[in-house]
């Protein structure tokens, strides 16, 4: 009776912790904190991936040459790289890191988002592919108005 | 959150408009407020994670995300949840065309 006891429990707890392991991927906001307040791109990208060597093909980012409104800044991803996460940084805000995407099973790179920036500077996208390397791609924009008084 | 999903030759393109004020700490200081931003964001097809993001406060005001996606038919519902700083969710639910 107790063994039974014991091991019914046990399988409870087990279930227990599986499941939220399974309901979530990764959280990079929780997993790896000092990335959103890193200021430098290089050091957001060191301390996400644990490198800045990355091989600059592979990757298309297409962003405006000059953004009239810096509060809306529509920025697309493009890759066919088979890859675990996609990351966005930029130099013009106070901290560095925009987005972390997890790409998951069926998940194409083919990403939209809107972003703010203060002023003009440099994005970065870094591909993270499931041979262990990063690939990467910049592009430098003229912001008119400036998106983080709003 | 608005959230409209098509699929076409096999891929499904989904758009979504999360409302939310995107507050960067910098704008909530200067308005007294506190600073409040999605920092995360989950989509699932029956029960499976087919989109995930961690994001920071430097998406515009009121974000709009586009993403693709393979492995899902006409009718399968799709369903997406942010969560922010402060710890308030919000969940919709939306049918692939």
């Amino acid at each position: 009776m107790q063994r039974r006891k014991f091991l019914s429990l046990s399988t409870l707890i087990a279930f227990a912790a599986m499941t939220p392991v399974q309901l979530s991927a990764e959280n990079y906001r929780a997993t790896k904190p000092d990335v959103w307040t890193s200021h430098t791109v290089d050091d957001s990208i060191k301390k996400l991936y644990g490198t800045r060597t990355t091989i600059q093909e592979g990757v298309k980012l297409t962003a405006p040459d000059v953004a009239s409104n810096g509060g809306a800044i529509p920025v697309d991803i493009k890759s066919d790289i088979s890859a675990k996460s996609v990351a966005l940084f930029q130099d013009a805000n106070p901290e560095a890191a925009v987005i972390v995407y997890t790409v998951h099973e069926g998940g194409i790179i083919d990403y939209s988002l809107k972003m703010k920036m203060k002023a003009s500077g440099t994005i970065t996208v870094v591909v993270e592919g499931r041979d262990g390397k990063l690939y990467s791609a910049n592009k430098t924009l003229d912001v008119a108005l400036g998106g983080c008084e709003g | 959150m608005k959230i409209k999903a098509k699929l076409k030759d096999d891929i499904v393109k989904v758009k979504v408009l999360a409302k939310h004020a995107m507050l960067t700490y910098d704008t909530a200081k200067k308005k007294n407020l506190q600073a409040n931003f999605i920092t995360r964001l989950t989509a699932t097809v029956n029960g499976k994670i087919i989109f995930e993001a961690s994001t920071s406060q430097f998406l515009s005001k009121n974000p709009i995300f586009k993403f693709k996606f393979k492995g899902a038919a006409k009718g399968d519902k799709i369903e997406m949840t942010w969560v922010d700083l402060l710890g308030n969710t919000e969940t919709s639910k939306s049918k692939i065309k």
